[in-house]
């Protein structure tokens, strides 16, 4: 009982659902709904995208894949021919070295529908006579022949979809061209899948269509995941043709790369092409065929070869059927939006757990890190793209900027709860000490000399009279109910109780009309209350003291008061009632003056009845209001 | 005043040693043959009434709810508050200094149906012996500064009327008003405490009643 008080006020405000509901769930749902809005809306798309990229880049290192051979035309290769692009004789004696040691089959990712002069017969021979040599095309707008020599069955294309920031992180395994390409009704394949079509050939493994969505490719049991148009942070975006996300392989150097020279000048080991992919393509800034890509680690921060992005894509494809490495994926929708409704949940659950503000900070930065670190952990290990910044937006703000207003009031509260822990301190130093003395000298009245004993007692009651000034300064403002210029009344005690302290202290009160009165005819007995919140029982504190202060200025040789506050079995009743003149017109009476609409106001939002009523003499305010239901939700 | 022939028991409840000693003592000399029990804080009240219902409570306003937590006057209130719901008809004396905070928990001390009387701690060690002595007869007594002017509860004035207007005894008041004989006494207590008669020697209580009640126009 030492905290009756304090323990009382936590108690009714854990009861307060109204309140909590409002100051913390309320916020915490309008957070989660508007991130999601936004989300839907593509709002978060860049944001998404960025956190992939960066995910994908500190992934560690994985082992190269040595199933790929690039062959690039760097700069100095360039300037040892003296001409660019490279003729067609250098390029034809390049492929027969390679093709001299056997290798599964051989990009050549640069543009050739045109001859480059010299040697272009023999190059034209060498593609023509070779089984294993694919070449490229461009179906997109601005669409690229292939070499003639080749077959369609060995033209791959290699064009990308972009996103809106210019990035490329899907890559196409078959397409359509564009509508107004010359041979725009044959559906083509990429140069990646081509290339890995050819490898996977041999390991007796053919294209189907998918098992688990017939809209996938497949090798064997693996499905490459298509892109939909909704697909990880994604949203409404361009899934035409068959697309999958960019999986690339992560470490500084995850292919072999060698040069033109090195080939021809035979330094490369006759290993590192037999039965491997070898692409061919440019590698010197100069000849600018570059992608934009954040998730690769490149020299040249954002800026990839493209056929550094190509053996990306096909050592992807080839890892996911022949390692069972992941391919890169979304959750469907539904799931996305739970991970981050629940995130949310999860910033409005903690403020209720970790009771420390200076813990709470970092349990928050601690719980955050963990979201990103198992979102990290999610694509490393699974390949999953999960929508790691809007959880992460929604357990913030819910778990960090809301609580500042939460803790900013519990800080509030903490320090009342403090005054009020000061005062009882004193108040125990005062009672135990002091007054104790003082109680067993009064005890010795008689024996005292009268001026003395006197004073002594006044003493007694200035003391006391400090401790209750002091608590009732220390009251909450939203539960002190302020009577008259000095006196407060607690409206957390009994209504019944607080009732007739409010009777006591009106009539106390320098009326007029309180002279004449005999004696009161009064009766305060416990009413049903449950559910009628501070403001109510304010107000149904003002009525009664409204009543008895009209009493009081207006009624004439009253001689009997009767004040009734109780409760029957179906309706709680407070009456004022008294017996002047019966001459007397109530001033607001038939001018509906405040105080009568007040009280019609309070009846009406008690579902009761208010009446001003002059049975004989006299005149009688009565408020009648039902007893609530048991069920809270017939209110 | 005389002890009671059979044995009655008292509980007594005060926080400090020194004044529960003094009381203890004081009453063992007035009632040599009753049963006296003490107890500090709200908790062991409570735990003490729970085995048996003593024919009298003696209780300080500030007590701790256990031992070790800080006494309150709050602690003595929700405590009376409780008692006097659990047990309608005991009998209770509360010494306190602080009369004033009483006020509160004036139309709980109304209902109640057992003697209560308010023995001012700073007044000589009789007037709390008188005190004791009419709680444990079912009387009631406030000190005036607790009521405002004359207070009565519509039961206790219909008691006045058909008494002194019809002539009626207890027996037929308690027909009338469809009560028990024992709860038209308790009334007599309940308005002459309102009225400040209290029982003095030579005098008759009823007669003294009427003179008061007419006095101050209660009936006419």
């Amino acid at each position: 009982m030492a905290n009756y008080k304090t323990t009382q006020t936590v108690w009714e405000r854990l009861q307060h659902s109204k309140s909590r509901w409002q100051r913390q769930v309320l916020p915490g749902l309008i957070v989660i709904a508007l991130v999601v809005f936004a989300r839907t809306l593509g709002l978060l798309q860049e944001l998404e995208w960025a956190t992939l990229d960066s995910f994908l880049r500190w992934r560690p290192a994985e082992q190269p894949d040595d199933r790929v051979l690039n062959v690039g035309f760097v700069n100095a290769d360039i300037q040892q021919v003296g001409a660019y692009p490279i003729p067609d004789q250098e390029l034809a004696a390049l492929l027969q070295v390679l093709a001299q040691h056997a290798p599964r089959a051989i990009a050549v990712d640069m543009i050739r529908d045109l001859p480059v002069e010299p040697g272009h017969g023999i190059l034209a021979e060498t593609l023509a006579t070779s089984p294993n040599i694919f070449g490229i095309e461009k179906i997109a707008a601005e669409a690229v022949s292939p070499p003639r020599a080749l077959p369609p069955g060995r033209i791959g294309f290699t064009d990308f979809p972009l996103d809106s920031d210019g990035f490329v992180r899907r890559a196409y395994l078959g397409a359509f061209p564009f509508i107004e390409h010359s041979d725009s009704d044959r559906f083509r394949f990429s140069l990646a899948l081509q290339l890995a079509k050819a490898y996977l050939a041999e390991e007796g493994l053919v294209l189907e269509n998918g098992l688990q969505n017939p809209e996938n490719m497949r090798f064997g049991d693996t499905e490459l995941w298509r892109v939909q148009s909704n697909s990880g942070g994604y949203v409404n975006t361009d899934a035409t043709g068959v697309q999958v996300l960019i999986h690339p392989r992560s470490g500084k150097s995850p292919f072999k790369g060698v040069s033109m020279a090195d080939v021809l000048e035979g330094r490369v080991d006759a290993d590192l092409i037999r039965d491997r992919l070898v692409l061919i393509g440019v590698t010197s800034l100069s000849a600018k065929d570059l992608v934009n890509s954040a998730a690769v680690n490149a020299s040249n921060p954002g800026r990839v070869y493209g056929v550094a992005m190509h053996a990306h894509i096909t050592s992807q494809i080839l890892s996911a059927v022949l390692d069972d490495r992941p391919m890169l994926r979304g959750w469907r929708d539904g799931w996305e939006y739970l991970w981050i409704v629940l995130w949310g949940g999860v910033g409005m659950l903690l403020v209720r757990y970790v009771p420390r503000p200076s813990w709470y900070m970092l349990s928050v930065g601690l719980i955050g890190l963990g979201l990103v670190g198992t979102g990290l952990a999610l694509l490393w290990l699974g390949g999953w793209w999960v929508p790691v910044m809007p959880a992460l937006m929604v357990f913030v703000v819910n778990g960090w900027v809301l609580p500042g207003f939460y803790f900013y009031d519990q800080t509030l509260r903490s320090r009342i709860d403090e005054h009020q822990r000061v005062i009882e301190h004193t108040y125990d130093a005062i009672h135990n000490g002091p007054l104790q003395t003082l109680a067993l000298l009064l005890q010795q009245q008689e024996d005292l000399n009268p001026p003395i004993s006197a004073k002594l007692d006044s003493l007694n009651q200035e003391l006391r009279a400090i401790y209750q000034r002091l608590l009732q300064e220390s009251l909450p403002l939203e539960e002190q109910l302020q009577l008259g210029s000095q006196e407060v009344v607690d409206l957390r005690n009994p209504l019944y109780e607080v009732l007739h302290e409010v009777y006591t202290k009106t009539l106390k009160r320098d009326f007029p009309g309180f002279d004449s009165i005999q004696f009161q005819i009064v009766k305060f007995e416990p009413m049903q209350v449950a559910g009628l919140s501070s403001d109510d029982r304010r107000s149904l504190c003002r009525f009664l003291e409204e009543a008895l202060c009209n009493v009081g200025k207006h009624a004439v040789g009253a001689k009997r008061l009767t004040v009734l506050c109780l409760a029957t079995e179906s309706e709680n009743l407070i009456r004022v009632e008294d017996n002047g003149r019966g001459d007397r017109v109530p001033s607001d009476a038939k001018t509906g003056g405040r105080g009568t609409q007040q009280a019609l106001a309070l009846a009406k939002r008690l579902h009761g009845t208010f009446q001003r009523s002059s049975p004989g003499m006299g005149i009688r305010c009565e408020l009648r209001w039902p007893v609530p239901a048991t069920n809270p939700w017939s209110r | 005043m005389t002890a009671a022939k059979l044995r009655q028991t008292l509980l007594i409840v005060d926080d400090h040693e020194s004044v529960l000693g003094g009381a203890v003592s004081v009453l063992e000399k007035e009632y040599p043959n009753a049963d006296i029990r003490t107890a500090k804080t709200a908790q062991e009240v409570k735990e003490n009434l729970a085995l048996a219902v003593p024919d009298l409570l003696v209780t300080d306003l500030s007590i701790p709810e256990a031992p070790g937590k800080s006494t309150q006057i709050e602690t003595g209130i929700q405590l009376l508050r409780t008692l006097m719901e659990t047990y309608p008809e005991l009998n209770i004396v509360v010494q306190s200094a602080h009369v004033r905070s009483l006020i509160r928990i004036k139309p709980a001390i109304d209902s109640h149906q057992g003697g209560f009387t308010i023995a001012d701690k700073n007044l000589p060690m009789r007037e709390m012996l008188e005190k004791v002595d009419w709680a444990l007869k079912g009387l009631i007594y406030t000190p005036r500064d607790m009521r405002t002017g004359i207070e009565v509860k519509p039961e206790w004035l219909e008691v006045l009327y058909l008494a002194f207007r019809d002539g009626l005894q207890d027996k037929a008041i308690a027909e009338q008003m469809n009560v028990s004989e024992r709860t038209v006494r308790h009334y007599w207590t309940k308005v002459q405490d309102a009225l400040s008669v209290y029982p003095e020697a030579g005098k008759n209580i009823r007669i003294q009643t009427e003179i008061r009640a007419r006095e101050e126009g209660l009936i006419d």
